[in-house]
């Protein structure tokens, strides 16, 4: 079951592609573009926002931001394990 | 080729002759014309107030004196950092280009830029680690040049991009070099820099024209579309970095993000974007580059 955030993430990234009604999580986002480079700090921005967590720029892993999945495991899956 | 062109047009050598010349005549030494005192006080603006982005917002009708002026330290901040940022990516593109071909004419005038680009960042950075121990971080280092459908049309992302980040910083630079209610400190890096990107400007407006019109003769439609429609993206893009809620978490305010999110859907931020970016736009529209 997706959490709340994550669907945040997810919604974020549709309200900007109006041609897509939904996003597996598994799409390449960055790779496909559907979050290029003028995008990018404000999806840092909206998983920050969804999650309480804050983002160390210095630190990014680009593969952390890839799909949705990875973007769930990354920022919304603490203290689940 | 950008060189032919140019060559061709007597009125832009004319012109780059007389920014190299001035460029040579108002040379400086960046790392002796600064005061640096060893403190800046915290209970004065440290940028226009009118310039800050909560100005005239609900939320800056709830923040005391003292929080506004902490605010305005820490978007100066943001504000230099951006410089630092923008100045090494702009640099390594013209790095990239200089004395190769195409680019041959203009080569001359890149020594100084890239000289002068060089010192800006350095007094930048000095400002931020001198009073504020840190520069601001942006993702990766910055924002990538979108891949493009020729080398020509890359130049032209590349130079408008660096029209673009200039014009915006120089709005600011050159209010607060004229505000009295700065520090002298703060007044001078800004006075130095906007007399030094009036040159780069002036530079920039002609050859992004001639780059331009190389473009328009082979391009299609729907590229010139698509350039049109990424460099209004990079505007808002450049505009909304100047709202980073890094600086307002400094400041001691709650919730960042949730002030972020507020400034930039208020009708403030259209009224400053636009004041902000009017004499740009209009010379994009006015060239064709922007529809």
């Amino acid at each position: 079951m997706a959490s709340a955030g994550i669907e945040k993430v997810r919604d974020w990234i549709l309200g900007r592609h109006p041609e897509r009604t939904e996003l597996a999580e598994d799409v390449r986002l960055l790779d496909s573009r559907l979050v290029d480079s003028l995008s990018f700090v404000e999806l840092v921005y909206v998983i920050e926002d969804a999650s309480g967590a804050e983002i160390d720029f210095d630190s990014i892993d680009l593969e952390d931001f890839q799909t949705v999945a990875a973007i769930e495991r990354a920022f919304f899956a603490r203290g689940e394990s | 080729m950008v060189s032919d062109l140019i060559d061709q047009d007597d009125r832009f050598r004319g012109i780059l002759d007389r920014l190299t010349s001035k460029s040579i005549d108002d040379y400086y030494n960046p790392y002796r014309l600064f005061e640096w005192p060893a403190s800046l006080p915290d209970d004065m603006w440290w940028m226009s107030p009118e310039l800050t982005t909560t100005h005239g917002s609900e939320a800056a009708a709830t923040l005391s004196q003292e929080q506004l002026f902490a605010l305005s330290r820490y978007e100066s901040i943001n504000f230099y950092s951006l410089n630092v940022h923008g100045i090494r990516e702009l640099l390594i593109e013209v790095v990239r280009r200089i004395h190769t071909t195409g680019f041959e004419t203009p080569s001359e005038f890149f020594h100084h830029f890239i000289g002068e680009e060089n010192e800006h960042m350095w007094f930048f950075a000095e400002f931020c680690l001198r009073y504020a121990g840190r520069i601001y971080r942006q993702p990766g280092g910055g924002v990538a040049i979108p891949s493009a459908p020729s080398p020509r049309v890359e130049s032209l992302l590349v130079f408008a991009r660096i029209l673009i980040f200039e014009e915006l910083v120089d709005h600011y630079n050159s209010r607060m070099a004229l505000d009295e209610q700065l520090h002298e400190t703060i007044r001078a890096i800004n006075r130095i820099h906007h007399q030094d990107e009036s040159r780069h400007i002036a530079f920039g407006r002609e050859l992004v024209e001639h780059i331009f019109d190389d473009v328009r003769r082979t391009a299609t439609d729907q590229e010139l579309l698509d350039i049109s429609s990424y460099l209004r993206r990079y505007m808002a893009y450049s505009f909304e970095s100047l709202f980073n809620p890094q600086a307002y978490r400094d400041a001691g305010i709650d919730r960042p993000l949730e002030l972020r999110r507020a400034l930039l859907d208020a009708p403030t931020r259209a009224e400053a974007e636009r004041r902000v970016f009017r004499k740009t736009l209009k010379y994009l529209e006015k060239t064709g580059i922007v529809r």
